[in-house]
């Protein structure tokens, strides 16, 4: 059987894993982006706590999504609950670090002038210093949202659904005939999702360019 | 260990930066390294090490975690983790240093941005994908597993060399070929000493990105870290599980760490940039 008679074959639950997949990142890379935005915001006035954000960002980078996972699963259970949360965490550090310097690098100077024509501290934080930060905070939410992709498919050994649960069957019997075809569909149907993402989060900011760049 | 190393170096990166009056330097990437930074983690880990024994020690364990974690297969998992980052790194380095000056010779140039963008679809393929796509054809096994984490980490290291080649000045690479070196020597004198400290991110990159991959080598039947996990996870074993979690991340902060410290030791003086 050929890989694409497979995927002829099972096209319907490839899609229906891929959906779940989809369904399970996407909110993730929302909670991330908000989350790592108000982080970004919390830390942006003193660069004591930037730097400490900064820093944090690198070190969770650093540490493999499976042992987050594995950490998580004591606290909150099997299932969903630690997929979400490891997903969410693994997804903060690139946002929340390219906010603190979106923010930052914008400098003080727009912010002072927008005070100087009396807008409020909301306001301006609103209306000029976020939408300076934006492209660079769009830029994380575009990495996170690659990487979460990515490390679904490993949470897929914890909570079932997905496209990891296609190679997670693979690997629990690499001598069947379709170990290959499953792992290739699950594979490759990561890497489309991945894209699709990426072209979402590119379309985003073409849409919101004007926007940002006159504010 | 190369731990007392920066003693000399922390404080004097400290004092410049504490200077009274000067200005604030403008330049985001000038990371700020102090003493307190560089005992501060391997501090934090210890403390983590020591509260997971205690608590280790205490916890009861039913015979299967008994056997699972029985017979110094715990350190055997350890030191299979370490040798399966540390091997799998200096295959990335083979390869992506070497096809990194490839690819910016003459006839490959045009491939470069292809290969090597930043963003390139290398990146998007998942890792436990690439491990279980090499498991499944070869087999799973130490040798397999390897395969794959170099497959995974060869893009980005990769982009990281092409770039430090293409930040030196190729006036000066063509100076230098005028004068009559050899491409050779004009490789190693002049283009490549500009390029080192982004190869030397290259490698911090690769040791990180590795070390994580290596967890998921214990699905490619590799061995690693990754094994507690998997069966911590898979027969309900907390206690397997967080000795295997907490294990993997004291390791990968340790190995972000020495990475970091390596970059900042051995990448070349250059005096005018701290003025």
């Amino acid at each position: 059987m050929s890989f694409w008679e497979y995927l002829g074959s099972r096209h319907q639950q490839v899609l229906a894993d891929a959906c779940r997949h989809a369904s399970t990142v996407f909110p993730c890379v929302v909670a991330a982006a908000v989350l790592g935005v108000l982080i970004g915001v919390v830390a942006r006035r003193s660069e004591r706590a930037g730097d400490l954000v900064t820093t944090a960002a690198s070190a969770v980078l650093a540490v493999p999504p499976l042992a987050v996972i594995g950490l998580l699963v004591p606290v909150v259970g099997l299932g969903v609950p630690p997929t979400a949360a490891a997903l969410t965490l693994c997804g903060l550090p690139p946002v929340a670090r390219n906010a603190v310097a979106g923010l930052r690098g914008a400098g003080p100077a727009p912010g002072d002038a927008a005070r100087g024509a009396g807008m409020s501290r909301t306001a301006r934080l609103v209306r000029v210093e976020l939408p300076a930060a934006w492209p660079s905070i769009l830029a994380g939410v575009r990495v996170s949202a690659r990487t979460l992709t990515g490390v679904a498919a490993v949470a897929a050994y914890v909570s079932g659904p997905g496209l990891g649960h296609e190679i997670f069957r693979g690997l629990a019997s690499p001598d069947g005939a379709e170990a290959l075809h499953q792992v290739l569909a699950g594979t490759l149907g990561i890497v489309v999702l991945a894209l699709l993402f990426d072209a979402a989060c590119v379309l985003l900011g073409r849409l919101t360019a004007p926007g940002g760049g006159r504010a | 260990m190369t731990a007392p190393e920066p003693t000399g170096e922390a404080p004097e990166r400290a004092g410049d930066r504490g200077l009274p009056g000067a200005p604030p330097p403008p330049r985001p990437p000038a990371r700020p390294v102090t003493w307190q930074k560089l005992t501060f983690l391997p501090a934090v880990l210890v403390g983590v090490l020591l509260v997971t024994w205690l608590w280790f020690r205490r916890a009861d364990l039913d015979p299967v975690s008994r056997s699972v974690l029985a017979g110094g297969q715990v350190s055997g998992a350890l030191w299979r983790h370490v040798g399966l980052t540390v091997v799998s790194t200096l295959l990335v380095l083979a390869v992506a240093v070497p096809l990194g000056v490839l690819l910016t010779r003459g006839a490959f140039r045009g491939a470069a941005p292809a290969v090597a963008a930043p963003g390139g679809t290398g990146r998007v393929v998942p890792a436990i994908g690439l491990l279980a796509l090499v498991a499944v054809w070869l087999g799973g096994g130490r040798r397999a597993a390897l395969i794959g984490i170099v497959a995974y980490a060869v893009p980005p290291v990769l982009s990281h060399v092409v770039a430090g080649l293409n930040a030196g000045d190729p006036a000066a690479a063509e100076a230098a070929r005028r004068l009559g070196m050899s491409s050779w020597d004009v490789l190693v004198r002049v283009e490549l000493p500009p390029a080192v400290p982004l190869i030397l991110a290259g490698v911090r990159t690769a040791l990180v990105l590795n070390v994580g991959t290596a967890t998921l080598a214990a699905f490619a039947g590799g061995g690693g870290l990754g094994v507690l996990i998997a069966t911590g996870v898979a027969g309900r074993r907390m206690p397997v599980l967080v000795l295997g979690s907490v294990l993997t991340v004291v390791l990968a902060l340790l190995v972000d760490w020495l990475a970091s410290l390596a970059e900042l030791l051995l990448r070349p003086r250059d005096p005018e940039a701290d003025g």
